[in-house]
């Protein structure tokens, strides 16, 4: 009687750890799957557009009478969308990452930290339309163009990319450990001097890991930056012209695109894809540097 | 997650690509025999041809048809040589198509609207300013008798029905075959966006299909009468204003009683078939 529920036990227990096994290999499909079809999907493109003139040209016409497919504009644009967008966040986001963990006490922290959090439930429609109404306006009067720019789209990514940096930077400020910080202190140091000369470069590698992320989700945003961008397939460095990031690019066309302009649509999501692994694996190269190094 | 679900979405629509094919066959049962028609030709025909098939499909039992975008001129050849027992055009046949037996049906007309923000004074514009407007060689109001404000070009997806039949009308007929569309203007995927950007652009002017008109004056946004006529129904009807055409289906000489194309061509311009055309912001011909 005792031996048969042991044996039940023990069934039951291996059961449901191949069943924790398979949901986790669900997820390692499901990549592995999308890889396949977006390469899949893609790879046809090269047949007739050849693959330099696909990265290389700036002439994105795929209804013409002799179709064009060059993303090199869409490439430029979305790096510059993604490196202005990170040069406004950081400094703001940083700052607020070292007063959430080093000075925030009491009700005041928490209101601030649940304003954060919400800042990163906010669906990206909904940064567009504000984009739309507020940063659009703002750049053309203030600034000039017509408001759906580049610029435009930076400061909506801006915003859109703060929360990431600020709770990954801040957990990891947080782990530097408190003898540093009272050694620093015992030594001699000001408050502020054992910030900048302790604390943050302690939790560097977890702030670079907060920053390269922030980069993924704002090279990868679509809907926002769609509706403040301009969409316009011309190829500009000026960030108050319109423009048109690979993302932009893929949601703009997809609806009637058919043969090699869908599958050129395929080929820029395989090149935003490789940019987004790339930026994964360093992302995993320094969390593995920093394990071996702790 | 955001990016993920990017991912999933598109993995969703290659799926149904690739599965899209083999559906039909299998869900059918093996006692009914399948007779497959093809059809094909203008893109602008396209959406209400695939609704129309649609809904053909489930009256007619057995029937399977498809219909492939190849363009209006393919579409026709491809008819005169019998690869296709229908053809959808949205340009006038030629002279000698009509020689060689091409007989068109009108099913919808397709007309577009202009409209511009209401920070621009001027109300009339004619053929040649609209296109060499929207060709990017006019860049501002004053030019054609307005203030002195930068123009700013609301123009729809390239591949979209709208921006084809607009670069036909407008630019191509009137600047030549080789004119397109300035490429440095906003472009907008749908016709509420396009409402929305010209409403709160400064100096913006934009096209819309005409069934959407009434988003873009809802918006405070301003009609334009093109060569004085309004884009109004009745005018499109009598062929009055400019920036409109006719869609039709054609066939190899007039459509006999009793065949599948007579049959489906019966069920465009009837209630239900005109239905969808409305649906699908054409003009009902009916």
């Amino acid at each position: 009687m005792r031996n048969k529920s042991i044996k039940i036990r023990k069934r039951l227990e291996s059961s449901s750890r191949v069943f924790l096994l398979l949901c986790g290999a669900i997820s390692v499909f499901t990549v592995i799957l999308i890889t396949i079809f977006i390469v899949q999907q893609g790879l046809p493109t090269f047949k007739t557009v050849p693959i330099k003139e696909f990265l290389f040209s700036t002439d994105w016409s795929p209804s013409a009478d002799i179709p064009h497919y060059g993303v090199a504009s869409f490439v430029v644009a979305s790096i510059e969308v993604t490196l202005l967008s990170m040069i406004f966040a950081l400094p703001i986001a940083l700052s607020s990452a070292i007063y959430l963990s080093e000075f925030a006490k009491g009700r005041f922290a928490k209101i601030l930290r649940s304003g954060i959090e919400l800042l990163a439930g906010i669906p990206s429609i909904i940064y567009g339309l504000f984009g739309i109404a507020v940063v659009v306006p703002f750049v053309r009067n203030f600034i000039g163009g017509n408001g759906y720019s580049l610029l435009s789209a930076s400061i909506i990514l801006a915003i859109m990319i703060l929360p990431t940096i600020i709770n990954f930077s801040e957990v990891s400020i947080k782990a530097v450990p408190d003898e540093l910080k009272a050694a620093s202190i015992a030594m001699g140091a000001t408050t502020w001097q054992t910030i900048y000369r302790v604390t943050v470069p302690s939790a560097l590698s977890g702030i670079v890991s907060s920053i390269i992320l922030a980069l993924g989700r704002a090279i990868g945003e679509t809907t926002a930056v769609v509706l403040v961008g301009g969409n316009a397939p011309i190829f500009s460095t000026n960030p108050i012209d319109m423009g048109r990031t690979l993302t932009m690019n893929i949601i703009t066309d997809m609806s009637y695109a058919e043969g090699v302009h869908m599958s050129a649509l395929f080929a820029t999501a395989m090149l935003l894809f490789i940019f987004i692994l790339l930026l994964n694996l360093i992302v995993v190269a320094i969390m593995r540097k920093e394990r071996l190094d702790g | 997650m955001k990016k993920l679900f990017t991912i999933l979405t598109v993995l969703t629509m290659a799926t149904t690509f690739v599965f899209a094919g083999g559906s039909k066959e299998t869900s059918t049962p093996n006692n009914v025999e399948m007779t497959n028609y093809t059809f094909g030709g203008s893109s602008t025909v396209a959406p209400i041809a695939n609704a129309a098939i649609a809904g053909f499909e489930i009256q007619n039992a057995g029937v399977k048809v498809t219909y492939e975008t190849t363009g209006s001129s393919v579409g026709i050849k491809n008819l005169l040589s019998g690869t296709f027992s229908l053809a959808g055009s949205s340009r006038e046949l030629k002279n000698d198509e009509v020689t060689s037996g091409a007989y068109k049906t009108k099913i919808a007309l397709d007309g577009i609207t202009v409209a511009v923000n209401k920070s621009v004074s001027i109300s009339n514009l004619s053929m040649k300013q609209l296109a060499n407007i929207f060709a990017g060689n006019i860049t501002n109001w004053k030019e054609v008798g307005g203030d002195d404000m930068p123009i700013e070009l609301v123009v729809r997806d390239e591949t979209s029905g709208t921006y084809g039949s607009f670069t036909e009308i407008v630019i191509q007929d009137t600047l030549g075959k080789d004119a397109t569309q300035a490429k440095k203007a906003i472009v907008a995927k749908e016709n509420g966006e396009v409402a929305t950007k010209i409403a709160s652009t400064p100096g913006a002017i934009g096209y819309i299909g005409m069934g959407f008109a009434s988003i873009v004056t809802d918006k405070s946004g301003k009609e334009l009468s093109i060569d004085n006529e309004l884009p109004t129904i009745n005018n499109v009807l009598d062929k009055k204003y400019p920036i409109s055409r006719a869609l039709y289906v054609v066939t190899m000489n007039a459509p006999k009683e009793g065949t599948i194309e007579k049959a489906f061509i019966d069920y465009l311009l009837s209630t239900a078939g005109q239905d969808m055309v409305a649906e699908k912001q054409f003009i009902p011909v009916n």
